[in-house]
């Protein structure tokens, strides 16, 4: 379904990513992990290239998504801007500051791209929207705007609104991190279903118990490399890498009551 | 109140310059927010070639007194051969300069958005044209408003410059009653108050606006 295959990028001299590789089987969840600057969110803004990068292609059910691969030349091709539009309508992207457009109330957030960008008749894209709002528990909410709703509730706007596009596959960057501790769990809970689903995700997150309940497999990246990854209870209860090891360690020491 | 009676005598010769004032600011106000829209894009979309010419006019314009440009253009204009009536030239002259000012105001606006509006629209499949005219400019213009409109009231005032090239408009319809009345102080005073309440009115759209932007939807 997705194939991140060898993508390398660097900030000025800091290398940020060196050489990743990822593959995403369709319904799967997979869990990003590691420290903080390891190049996690780098890596998930890397798919739909909201983030250029130096090396490597990144392809969805095998279209490429910024970069097509020039056989003949034997190196990579950078798309269109029209292109690279159209290919990112099939990855769904949720962000950790949820970024709703403030000047339109919470339907009007989670149509605007089906109408405008895919052309589908109003009436059907505003119908699919309240199924998707009342999918995530906002169905009381519709009319409002997003400074009139809790973090929480705009979070669940914005899975809605990326789930509008009906997306291939789905990125969720830190969902939860700029949240108030009691509104988590809402927002955790509309990822679950969407994951029983059958919906293929790629989740970053800190939340190591959520990680454990969502993920098919979990990845572990820092320094910008892939060090381990495997099934959640193997990675975690019994990791192959002392700096897996270390990492879950002084997790569990800063997070022990 | 005898004092007064100047003042009583003229009051309708001054509206009639106010409404001079006005009409050449309107005039003005129209193109310099079209160019200011089209120069603050130029310098944030624009190529590096787009951007150092928006930059070199913006140096060029701030560095420049409005009066000179107006007496230059003055001068100048016969010399070309243009022939342009010459309230269409001062419009020209004050539309091009307050554009310099607009295009900062509109910058500072589309700027001020954070990278996740753009990041967002980006991530939903958006081209960069729908992305400008469905989240980018409907935000940054709000933003805008109240700043704009303080620029507006600016350019009212800046209309006052313009008697000094022999346009009639309210300062130079005061100058001459005054020639007539002698009376400076009384009709002096009634052209500040209506060029007050002009601006005042402005002033108090502009707050009105920058509520709303405070205080969102």
């Amino acid at each position: 379904m997705l194939e991140v295959a060898d993508v390398s990028k660097r900030f000025g001299t800091l290398e940020v990513l060196r050489g990743v590789s990822l593959s995403v089987a369709p319904g799967e969840v997979v869990v990003v992990i590691g420290p903080s600057g390891s190049g996690k969110t780098t890596l998930l803004r890397c798919i739909n290239l909201l983030e250029d990068y130096e090396r490597g292609t990144v392809t969805v059910d095998g279209d490429p998504i910024g970069y097509r691969l020039d056989r003949r030349a034997g190196q990579r091709v950078r798309m269109s801007e029209r292109e690279i539009a159209a290919a990112r309508e099939n990855v769904g992207m949720v962000f950790q500051s949820f970024n709703l457009f403030p000047h339109m109330n919470a339907l009007q957030n989670v149509m605007a791209a089906p109408v405008r960008v895919k052309g589908i008749p109003r009436a059907r894209a505003e119908a699919r929207a309240r199924e998707l709002l009342t999918m995530v528990g906002l169905s009381d909410k519709v009319a409002e705007y997003p400074v009139r709703l809790s973090g929480g509730q705009q979070q669940r706007v914005a899975i809605a609104r990326a789930l509008a596009m009906d997306p291939k596959i789905m990125l969720f960057d830190e969902v939860t991190s700029a949240l108030d501790p009691e509104l988590v769990g809402e927002v955790l809970a509309a990822m679950q279903q969407l994951a029983r689903a059958g919906m293929t995700m790629v989740v970053v997150t800190h939340e190591m118990s959520f990680a454990r309940d969502i993920a098919d497999r979990i990845v572990f990246m820092d320094d910008g490399l892939v060090v381990e990854q495997g099934k959640p209870d193997q990675l975690l209860f019994s990791p192959a890498t002392d700096r897996v090891r270390a990492f879950l360690k002084r997790y569990n020491d800063r997070y022990r009551i | 109140m005898k004092e007064f009676a100047p003042l009583l005598h003229g009051y309708w010769y001054l509206l009639r310059g106010a409404g001079m004032t006005l009409l050449m600011a309107g005039a003005a106000i129209l193109p310099a927010t079209a160019c200011g829209i089209l120069l603050a894009m130029a310098q944030v979309f624009g190529n590096r070639f787009a951007r150092s010419a928006v930059v070199g006019y913006l140096f060029i314009v701030r560095g420049i007194p409005l009066l000179v440009l107006l007496t230059f253009t003055y001068y100048l204009l016969p010399l070309t051969g243009i022939d342009l009536p010459p309230f269409w030239g001062v419009v020209l002259v004050m539309a091009l300069y307050y554009a310099a000012f607009m295009s900062e105001v509109f910058r500072a606006g589309i700027l001020s958005l954070p990278q996740g509006q753009w990041d967002a629209a980006r991530s939903l499949g958006m081209t960069r044209r729908l992305m400008l005219q469905i989240v980018i400019f409907p935000q940054a213009l709000r933003l805008a408003s109240p700043p704009f409109v303080s620029l507006c009231a600016n350019l009212v005032k800046a209309t006052s410059l313009v008697s000094i090239v022999g346009l009639w408009e309210l300062t130079m319809a005061s100058r001459e009653i005054v020639e007539r009345t002698l009376a400076p102080f009384q009709i002096f005073l009634g052209a500040a108050a209506i060029y007050f309440c002009i601006c005042y009115t402005l002033a108090l759209y502009g707050r009105y606006l920058e509520s709303r932007v405070l205080h969102g939807h």
